[in-house]
């Protein structure tokens, strides 16, 4: 068994005890934390294995966070039935945002993400169709209901949540072992390699994008369900900068890395409330020395999926 | 005809710090391949610098040419300091390592220096005095400036137009150029890449210091969490422009100003930033290397 | 080991429950969910101030019910979703009653949480819609837009005969609606609404959009949002050279407008509920004395005492019920009648609005000081 699949089952049982040693207000920052660990995971799945600098995640993890809201609020659907539209919305507006420019190298993918975002975040604050609500979102959501029996309680939401990372975590595990998942590994690698070796990169990037927007369009209509509420700077540039930075600072495709990143980057600011004004700043000071001491983030990735005879060759 | 030439104005004057900026990223861009991301926050240091240096040093009310002189190249000298150490501190250690580690330093550093304001001044709005200029206003018709207008776009000129001589006329220059181009090369020609990048990182931090400066003398209210909307514009200018490439940079600020304040003034205000953005992906889908930049293809 | 792990837990829980309830018993908890920090930090360091002076001036005179009264303060930024985050924390810390918050962006995002979970709220947003869903948590301590719109209309086409008038705001919901009602105020009179537009809060450079404005010709500019872009472009106006008179929506009347439009500031109008000054309650000249001993310096503006008031209302409330039962305090404060307020007398009525209100318009003087013009 591989070491990560360890961590990972390890992971899933601290977490799904958690509730029992917990008061509310942990719960709440717990649940938040498997929400933000999914987006982050998605982010990976885009950046960290298909090797495109997407800099505008948030934006598909509002889209998600949105379909649940409008849906539910303006149209009174049951939440439960949100979840598809959360899922399918993003993923198609991922291929069509992400179609036109995937050939961008490096950098210009990255402002062009940016420009997704911030092109987003404008349409919703400008109450398009009358529907976002405008700056301040849209308020009041529902609780989640099956067969009439609510679930509004923070352990329910939590263990709704707990239920999405545990899924998110599976098709992590199956995209590894799939061909599509080494296609990416090759492209991050180096895609002109890739592309003379007979893989179609824009494929497999575009395949990354969907994959990474559909999960976190089901993170977003979650996290719409923790809050009762969605509003426009939950879903910012400077948010998706956030989920760039969790990958990166944890460690790319690695499974520990993303999840110590998301710790790092959600729940310490949390814990750490009391030093509210000098948080961010020993946070930004924090990301400098971990990029300098670990330039390839706090848990890297272990090569495990090149075969051993290929390994001596790679820096 | 005088509501277009007043929003020439309005939009020359942003676009001029706009360029101020965007010239700054773009240099450190053409030498480093690196988004400099703190670079906005320098020119919000540098608002409430020279705020705190004017007060402080030459006490509030007073007012002469001396002093805003002296205002201006101590909160330039001030800010080019803080550049080099940022570089010296945050990128150096980072030259060899993955592209995206130092981008996330670039962010760590951005945080830095956003809530070392925040803790220095409070996370109040600071207000600027009104008397630092002259409130002189002319009037063409109908077509309204006003002195600290003028100025700005005045000495953003000049600017542009020095740091053009500069790197075009000069052995630094000429040894910036190389770098920029291909650094281990210009390290076998004998040139110190250390010390071309630490000119670069003078040269941007002292003119964001001047934008600063302007965007607190001309707009009055500063925050500290506004040098990241004028990083992002002037970044996006200069990538309108094309990244690294310093006329590119000029000319990607004053048009991104002058497009901006179109939009507003005669289709809508309230989609100013969708065009913008819709403008720049547009452009980098046809010509990814922007504007003026050079298509060249990709080093393998 | 399972079971020792179950004991383990069910010990735990048990314990932390007794703790909780021990607490409950010792104090009771009112919450502040104000912007402490971000754009709108002075009003929500007032409020949060406010609440605290007020909280002590109990417990010097042992508290209510004779607990003591603690304050829980969550800073929601003005943003929405860092208000929906406050709503959980408080409501997990178990507070009696919210006060606030200022905007009522923040206010409407968290409603939802304190009304689902029996929490008591108490705000000065003027948004019309706070009060729409009639939960019976929620109590206004300012008065809505609607009375403000309907207010400025009759000012601008009975008093001021302006002949066209343009009207802005920025995007949030509260500016929005206030410019809307009253646009709609306007026209309603009679009244020429030439133009209608927004501006982006916190961009600094308005002037694409005031010339735009200038271009229209408009005796009056009516401004909604807040006071830091309101006195930026109050200046950018002058420096225009456009001639029309300003008014300013209640939210720019704040020191920093008249700071921020510079020698602009002169001849600037501002509607807004009487200010603190002027307002001729002994309990309000009481409040305003023990404010500026303790902090140092005046509130930040009328919202402070607003929210003071909501406070007062509801630890009178408590006092009244002899009871920390929410809905009984509520029930109790929907048929509050001429309770003696900071901003006069506080009366519900049963959707949570609070009745009265009397509007003024003011001239901002060369001192920065006020001249009432009409009322």
């Amino acid at each position: 068994m591989r070491q990560s699949y360890k961590i990972a089952i390890v992971f899933l049982i601290v977490m799904g005890f958690f509730p029992l040693f917990s008061n509310s207000s942990w719960l709440a920052v717990g649940t938040t934390f498997l929400i933000y660990s999914v987006v982050a995971f998605s982010q990976d799945i885009i950046l960290g294995r298909a090797g495109a600098f997407q800099m505008g995640h948030a934006l598909f993890f509002g889209l998600g966070a949105y379909a649940t809201a409008i849906l539910n609020v303006h149209f009174g659907v049951p939440i439960i039935y949100t979840f598809i539209p959360a899922i399918l919305i993003p993923l198609i507006m991922a291929i069509v945002l992400a179609g036109p420019i995937i050939h961008l190298k490096g950098d210009y993918l990255l402002v062009a993400t940016i420009g997704f975002n911030i092109i987003f975040i404008q349409v919703i604050q400008n109450d398009i169709f009358g529907l976002t609500g405008g700056p301040n979102g849209i308020f009041g959501i529902d609780v989640v209901r099956i067969f009439g029996v609510e679930f509004m309680s923070q352990t329910a939401i939590y263990y709704m949540s707990f239920m999405l990372l545990t899924l998110t975590l599976l098709i992590m595990r199956n995209l590894d072992a799939s061909k599509y998942g080494r296609a990416m590994f090759y492209i991050n690698k180096d895609d002109i390699a890739a592309q003379s070796m007979g893989i179609n990169v824009r494929y497999y990037k575009l395949y990354a994008f969907a994959l990474g927007s559909a999960i976190a369009g089901a993170a977003g209509s979650m996290f719409a369900i923790q809050y009762s509420a969605v509003s426009p700077e939950a879903f910012n540039v400077v948010q998706s900068i956030m989920f760039f930075t969790i990958v990166l600072v944890g460690g790319s495709a690695s499974l520990p890395g993303v999840l110590i990143g998301t710790f790092v980057m959600f729940v310490l600011p949390e814990i750490f409330r009391e030093f509210a004004t000098a948080r961010y700043l020993v946070f930004g000071l924090a990301m400098i020395l971990t990029m300098i001491l670990r330039p390839r983030g706090i848990w890297p990735v272990k090569f495990g999926n090149i075969p051993n005879y290929l390994k001596k060759d790679t820096k | 005809m005088d509501i277009f030439l007043q929003q020439l104005i309005n939009g020359l004057t942003v676009g001029s710090l706009y360029a101020l900026v965007a010239l700054g990223y773009t240099m450190v861009y053409g030498v480093m391949k690196l988004i400099n991301f703190a670079h906005g926050d320098l020119v919000a240091l540098s608002a409430f610098a020279g705020l705190t240096i004017y007060v402080e040093i030459f006490g509030e009310g007073t007012n002469s040419l001396f002093i805003v002189l002296s205002v201006f190249v101590i909160t330039a000298l001030i800010i080019a300091f803080v550049g080099v150490l940022l570089e010296r501190l945050a990128y150096r250690p980072l030259r060899t390592a993955p592209r995206l580690s130092a981008v996330v330093s670039a962010l760590g550093a951005s945080l830095v220096i956003q809530n070392s304001i925040m803790l220095i001044w409070g996370p109040n709005m600071k207000i600027f005095p009104s008397n630092l200029f002259p409130s002189t206003i002319w009037n063409l018709n109908g077509v309204v400036f006003t002195f600290t207008q003028v100025m700005i776009m005045g000495i953003s000129a000049l600017l542009m137009v020095g740091l053009y001589i500069f790197i075009n006329k000069t052995k630094m220059g000429t040894a910036i150029r190389a770098t920029a181009i291909d650094q281990d090369a210009a390290k076998l020609m004998g040139i110190n890449v250390n010390r071309v990048i630490m000119t670069i990182f003078i040269i941007g931090s002292a003119l964001g210091a001047v934008a600063g400066l302007f965007i607190g003398i001309n707009y009055r209210g500063i925050t500290f969490d506004m040098g990241w909307t004028y990083g992002l514009n002037a970044f996006v200018a200069a990538i309108m422009g094309g990244i690294g490439n310093i006329p590119g940079a000029m000319l990607g600020g004053i048009l991104l100003g002058l497009f901006n304040a179109m939009i507003s003034g005669y289709i809508s205000s309230e989609w100013a930033e969708t065009f913008t953005f819709v403008l720049l992906v547009v452009i980098l889908i046809f010509r990814p290397t922007g504007i003026l930049g050079e298509t060249i293809a990709e080093k393998v | 080991m399972k079971r020792r792990l179950l004991k383990l837990a069910t010990s735990v829980v048990a314990t932390s429950a007794l703790v909780a309830s021990l607490n409950a018993a010792d104090v009771i908890k009112i919450g502040v969910q104000a912007p402490i920090t971000g754009k709108y930090a002075n009003e929500g360091q007032s409020i949060d101030n406010g609440v605290k002076l007020i909280v002590d001036q109990y417990n010097a005179k042992g508290g209510v019910l004779g607990k003591k009264i603690e304050v829980v303060s969550c800073d929601d930024e003005g943003v929405a979703q860092k208000a929906a985050i406050c709503a959980r924390k408080l409501v997990n810390a178990g507070v009696l009653a919210v006060i606030g918050s200022y905007t009522s962006g923040a206010t409407e995002a968290a409603q939802t949480t304190y009304y689902r979970n029996g929490v008591l709220q108490t705000s000065d947003g003027t948004s019309d819609s706070l009060t729409k869903h009639k939960y019976w948590t929620f109590f206004r301590n300012s008065f809505p837009n609607s009375a403000e719109a309907e207010f400025t209309a009759k000012y601008f086409v009975n008093v001021k005969h302006y002949k066209k008038i343009a009207v802005l705001s920025d995007y949030s919901s509260y500016a929005t609606g206030l410019a809307d009602a009253t646009a709609k105020a306007i026209k309603n009179l009679n009244g020429n609404v030439i133009y209608r537009g927004k501006i982006k809060s916190g961009t600094q450079n308005f002037t694409a959009v005031l010339t735009k404005i200038k271009s229209l010709n408009p005796d009056v500019i009516y401004f909604s949002g807040y006071y830091n872009d309101g006195g930026l472009l109050r200046a950018q106006q002058v420096q225009l050279g456009i001639k029309a008179d300003f008014v300013g929506g209640d939210s720019n009347d704040n020191p920093d407008f008249m700071k921020l439009a510079g020698s602009s500031a002169k001849g600037t109008y501002l509607i807004n509920v009487p200010t603190p000054d002027i307002l001729p309650y002994d309990i309000a000249k009481k409040f305003l004395k023990d404010y500026k001993a303790k902090y140092g310096m005046m509130p930040a503006s009328i919202w402070t005492l607003l929210n003071i008031d909501g406070l007062r209302a509801v630890l009178y409330g408590v006092e009244q019920t002899k009871s920390t039962d929410t809905k009984k305090i509520s029930n109790f404060l929907h048929k509050l009648k001429g309770f003696p307020g900071i901003t006069g007398p506080v009366n519900f009525r049963s959707d949570g609005e609070r009745i009265g209100g009397g509007y003024m318009a003011y001239e901002v003087q060369g001192d920065n000081s006020y001249k009432i013009v009409y009322k």
